[in-house]
């Protein structure tokens, strides 16, 4: 890989010479680690491209193929090392921002070399400026970082876990399929009972187990968070757990048990017959019978019939005197009555 | 006819109907009338497409509020022509039942490969190329500098739709690709655009899957489809894969130095700008500053580079500070690239996750993540602002572009896997980045939650139960239908041993054993001496294929098999395969009878049909499981396992076996239809294996022919066959698998139907 990769002092290229390492100094430009040991043997010296003066303690294995992004990442560390304000130091997201243009301009000046000396100023009247809040951030990750690295520990935690967990489970299974067979074949040696009844119970054992299995691995990944929902929108039971689980049993209180009391029901008038008695009584005669969607839903035309005789029937004793039974009743009709009366 | 189904009229275009369309039509209103997802697997060759059709077509006559749009989605671009068949004779049946000119307009939509009519650039062979030269042709600056200097060329039939095409919709009807064409042609605008621009408010619209599951493209096509729309995803028992193509980034070496050339690109073009049109440039920063979204977007043709799925509050924010600038940007995407290629340079396997990344790439060259989510946005912006014409160099910066904005904005449901070379050449370096989505229910998520209703459909989609799984979705309606038959005109057989009694398996220990070899040569003789015109064999990968083919030769066996019958090999090689394929179809065609050698997973399995004497037996040589090796299936069986509780296992079964089970319905395309289904692996007998197969073929896999020899399996052929080939005339289907309208409203077929709708 990287044939191509030439040094410019020596021309050696990495395909001659496999090892070959290129390194960079400040200035970005490349030189191989011979021609480095050669031209500063003295500790410090020129660069034979662009001629300014380095030192060989500074040289740095290339880490990437375009020299120049060598020297950007180091500038860019340096600078960012000084300007680390955060999103929390602004006011809002807009200064922020600019802020970060700011930061970036300055480090794109000083790897193209534009206007060193305002640049320079600018880097030194920010670090005064801010000096407190340099060195506060430094000792302190920014939010994202921490989201980072949370997510990464969290990460290898559950890899731990799972690993260990489900190895662990498939082991166990292969071992109870290895026992389950072995005790077939034992029962089939030695019992007197009827081979066919044995293997029948034994396939029998085997299905409960393995209907045993997937809830087990369901509990074993529990915790995993599940969408609650239908595709049209309707609440799944208690989801988070698994599909098929039941709703829990609501505790009881030791309350008096529960009697049902029939409702009495005020009703006014002459008792209309029951609903089952309508047929009889050649109610439906007059009244359209349900058609074949209707009674799908559980409609009869029953339903409807002793409705509208319930209606017809309820209210015709009703006399505002007689109504004064109850208390309760009574407030709830005399509005109703008094809005009868003015109508 | 006409049918009551569950008190909706629906027209059916054909005198007779299957009863299982019947139930499918059932099931399927009960999906709509629920407004929810449902799930249908019904055999290949008993008329899915128009069972769709007529029901849909009838519920949106009926309810014209509750479902406005049909879109149906395909995979490629025959099958989108076969759709548009079976909806014009459905429309043509309306038009003389009812007498009177359909309200309904269906078309179908293709890239612009399929659709351009410009005569220079519809010559072109590469679809890339055509959406480049298009785009150089459309875009909304090159037309305005065409307005200020005539020699700029551009393309006059979009200036013709543009002028008046968007005045006169597109009057009621079906379109196919060609008559979309041809429509263009006579009215002198552009079919595709049309097309982009009719779907909006067309009542039934056929294309590719990909123009809504993946997020690029859905976003500029698909966005304004209505709520109320129901989608069809059409043999789609392989969505979970579609889905996660549609996620997943590669990046190799090669992509890497092509975007430095585009980089450079970018740099000079920037520096040029600068000297002559700075305005522009500074228009763009101010419009990053005030963190507006781009108004240009709007513009349909400059759809070429869109950003992959963002959160929506990532979209509102203003683009970072850092990358605001042309230069700085440019110089950031050098950093991202060059630090790629670095990632590049590893000596063994690297796997990641996206967390692991973001903190590389922020220690080693200061890059944080929110730029990195920008990426996509900006570069388009960019590539705007710079007003590129030819945009098929960017696709490599594209793609880095779309993997750093993927890689910041998921954290989980993807991984990285950085593969120095191959597993089959190891000594070749040949690095690749895979970015890898292991979660299919990332991509089809907005489609379920934006549509009331998405059907998923396919002949194989057993077992049914894992879908609703991998896809994290909750279905109302989850049914198999079986095929009903006046004959048994399936007949599969699981071969467990050779004459010899040594097992037959394509396990790996025993792959290579000379006699498993020679049990299966035995048994494709045998069967090829026995069996009438063609014959399909699928193996479990090519090179199995080819070792298998290479020790036939030196047993003498090819040369027995050609005694019988012609011999053509599927290849690697589209080209060769197709003709391969061409002549096999020319030898059972006049009767020689031939034999097809082709892999699972492979295009023959894919998407070619075997009907009647093109297939009568189909051999699946071993259990088509995937390369289990891969890194990237690790990781996602890994994934499944953790957020799924998918055993690994049941995973990799559940995906062989719809591959074994989509190579055996390759033999059988409709009811007159019979073929062998032979299964040639040990194996397959397990109740695991089995009872994964769908139930159509289930259902005629006995339990005496489930460990079968070969001797055994050429002997119930033979008896087989032999009642097979008796005459068999529509009238001996009818009643039984066939309906006319009356045995179908019979007292007795509805209690047959209710007990199937109720078994279910």
């Amino acid at each position: 890989m990287d044939d191509y990769q030439t040094c410019p002092k020596c021309k050696t290229t990495k395909y001659r010479n496999p090892a070959m390492i290129l390194m960079v100094n400040a200035c970005g430009h490349a030189l191989c680690e011979s021609c480095v040991e050669l031209l500063f043997a003295k500790g410090s010296g020129a660069c034979p491209e662009c001629k300014c003066p380095l030192r060989r303690n500074n040289f740095r294995i290339q880490l990437f193929e375009d020299p120049a992004v060598d020297k950007e990442v180091d500038i860019r560390k340096r600078i960012l090392k000084e300007f680390n304000k955060r999103q929390e130091d602004f006011p809002t997201l807009r200064e922020y921002n600019d802020y970060l243009e700011e930061v970036e301009t300055i480090i794109f000046n000083l790897v193209f070399d534009i206007d060193p000396t305002n640049t320079n100023k600018m880097i030194d009247n920010y670090k005064k400026e801010n000096k407190d809040i340099t060195q506060k951030n430094r000792n302190r990750q920014s939010q994202e970082e921490m989201e980072l690295e949370e997510l990464l520990e969290a990460e290898k935690a559950q890899q731990c876990e799972k690993a260990n967990l489900y190895v662990n489970a498939e082991l166990e299974e292969k071992k109870q399929k290895h026992k389950a067979r072995e005790k077939l074949i034992d029962e089939l040696m030695f019992s007197d009972a009827d081979a066919k009844s044995i293997v029948a119970s034994h396939a029998q054992a085997t299905a409960a187990l393995a209907k045993e299995q997937p809830k087990a691995a369901a509990q074993a990944g529990s915790g995993v968070v599940k969408s609650s929902k239908f595709s049209s929108g309707i609440q799944i039971g208690l989801r988070g757990h698994h599909t098929n689980s039941f709703l829990p049993i609501p505790k009881q209180e030791d309350l008096p048990l529960y009697r049902y009391t029939a409702p009495v029901f005020d009703y006014d008038g002459p008792p209309p017959p029951s609903i089952e008695m309508l047929g009889k009584l050649n109610y439906f005669a007059n009244i359209r019978a349900a058609n074949i969607t209707e009674r799908a839903g559980g409609y009869t035309e029953a339903m409807s019939c002793c409705r509208a005789l319930q209606e017809a029937m309820g209210g015709l004793f009703y006399s505002p005197q007689s109504t004064h039974k109850t208390a309760v009743l009574a407030t709830i009709s005399t509005e109703d009555t008094d809005d009868m009366e003015t109508t | 006819m006409k049918l009551n189904v569950d008190g909706l009229l629906v027209y059916f275009p054909y005198d007779y109907i299957y009863p299982e369309q019947f139930s499918y039509m059932l099931e399927l209103k009960r999906a709509l009338d629920a407004k929810g997802h449902c799930l249908l697997e019904m055999p290949s060759g008993t008329g899915k497409t128009t069972t769709l059709l007529s029901l849909i077509v009838a519920y949106m006559k009926a309810h014209p509020l509750d479902l406005t749009k049909l879109v149906y989605c395909s995979r490629t671009v025959p099958e989108i022509e076969k759709v548009m068949e079976e909806l014009r004779k459905l429309m043509n049946y309306y038009e003389k039942e009812m007498g009177m000119e359909q309200n309904i307009l269906g078309l179908a939509l293709s890239s612009r490969k399929n659709l351009c009519i410009h005569p220079s650039v519809s010559k072109e062979r590469e679809g890339k190329v055509v959406d480049g030269r298009c785009y150089s042709l459309t875009a909304s600056f090159v037309r305005a500098r065409h307005a200020a200097d005539d020699a700029i060329p551009i393309c006059e039939f979009y200036e013709g739709f543009d002028a008046h095409g968007k005045e006169f919709p597109l009057p009621p009807g079906v379109y196919n690709l060609d008559d979309l064409k041809e429509y263009g042609q006579m009215k002198g605008w552009c079919p595709y655009f049309l097309a982009r621009y009719t779907i909006t408010h067309a009542n039934i619209v056929v294309y590719s899957y990909h123009y809504l599951l993946d997020p690029k493209i859905a976003e500029v096509v698909s966005k304004e489809i209505t709520k109320t729309s129901v989608v069809v995803f059409d043999e789609a028992h392989n969505i979970d894969n579609v889905c996660i193509d549609s996620m997943s980034v590669k990046i190799t070496k090669r992509l890497l130095d092509k975007c430095s050339n585009s980089i450079q690109l970018l740099e000079t073009t920037i520096s040029n700008m600068k000297e002559n049109d700075s305005k522009r440039l500074e228009k763009e920063y101010k419009r990053l500053v005030e963190g507006l979204r781009d108004a240009t977007i709007a513009r349909e043709t400059d759809m070429a580079l869109v950003n992959p799925v963002l959160p929506s509050e990532v979209l509102e924010e203003a683009v970072p500070g850092t990358i605001r600038t042309a230069e700085h940007f440019v110089a950031f995407l050098k950093r991202v690239v060059e630090y790629v290629k670095t990632r590049l340079r590893v000596q063994h396997v690297v796997q990641e996750s996206p967390a692991g990344f973001l903190r590389d790439i922020h220690t080693k060259v200061c890059i944080d993540r929110k730029p990195l989510r920008f990426t996509a946005e900006r570069l388009a912006s960019l590539i705007r602002t710079l007003e590129i014409s030819d945009l098929t160099d960017f696709s490599p910066l594209v793609t880095v572009s779309h993997f750093a904005t993927l890689v910041s904005t998921y954290t989980k449901g993807f991984t990285i896997i950085i593969e120095p070379f191959e597993d089959r050449a190891p000594t070749v370096s040949n690095p690749i980045l895979y970015f890898s989505c292991l979660d299919s229910s990332i991509a089809i998520k907005p489609v379920f939650n934006r549509f009331q209703t998405v059907v998923i459909t396919s002949g194989t989609l057993s077992p049914l139960d894992m879908y609703p799984k991998i896809l994290d979705f909750h279905p109302v309606i989850m049914t198999s239908f079986t095929m009903t038959l006046a004959r048994p005109c399936i007949l599969p057989m699981i071969v467990s041993k050779g004459n010899d009694q040594v097992a037959m398996s394509s396990r790996y220990e025993t792959r290579e054993d000379t006699a498993v070899i020679r049990n299966y040569g035995n048994l494709l003789v045998e069967i090829a001496a026995a069996v009438p015109d063609g014959i399909v064999c699928f193996f479990t990968s090519y090179l199995y294929l080819e070792t298998i083919v290479s020790s036939w030769y030196d047993q003498g066996i090819i040369d027995q098999l050609q005694r019988h019958k012609l011999l053509f090999i599927e290849t690697q090689d589209a080209a060769e395969t197709s003709l391969a394929l061409i002549n096999y179809i020319k030898a059972c065609d006049n009767g020689r009878g031939a034999v097809l050698l082709s892999v699972a997973r492979g295009k023959v399995s894919e998407g070619i049909d075997f009907d009647h004497h093109l297939g009568r037996a189909v051999l699946m040589f071993g259990i088509p499981y995937v390369y289990t090796q891969s890194r990237i299936l690790r990781a996602r069986l890994e994934y499944l396992r953790d957020q799924f509780q998918i055993r690994e296992n049941d995973f990799l079964t559940f995906d062989a076996m719809r591959h074994a089970a989509q190579c055996l319905g390759r033999c059988m395309r409709g009811k007159t239809d019979y073929g062998i289904m032979v299964l040639a692996d040990k194996r397959f007998s397990r109740a695991d294996k089995r009872s994964k197969l769908p139930k159509w073929i289930q259902e005629h896999l006995k339990d005496t022919n489930c460990n079968l020899s070969t001797e055994e399996c050429v002997q119930t052929c033979k008896r087989w066959l032999r009642q097979m080939a008796q005459p068999f005339s529509r009238e001996d289907q009818l009643g039984i698998s066939l309906l006319t309208l009356e045995q179908l409203q019979s007292e007795e077929m509805q209690k047959k139907i209710q007990q199937r709708a109720q078994g279910i």
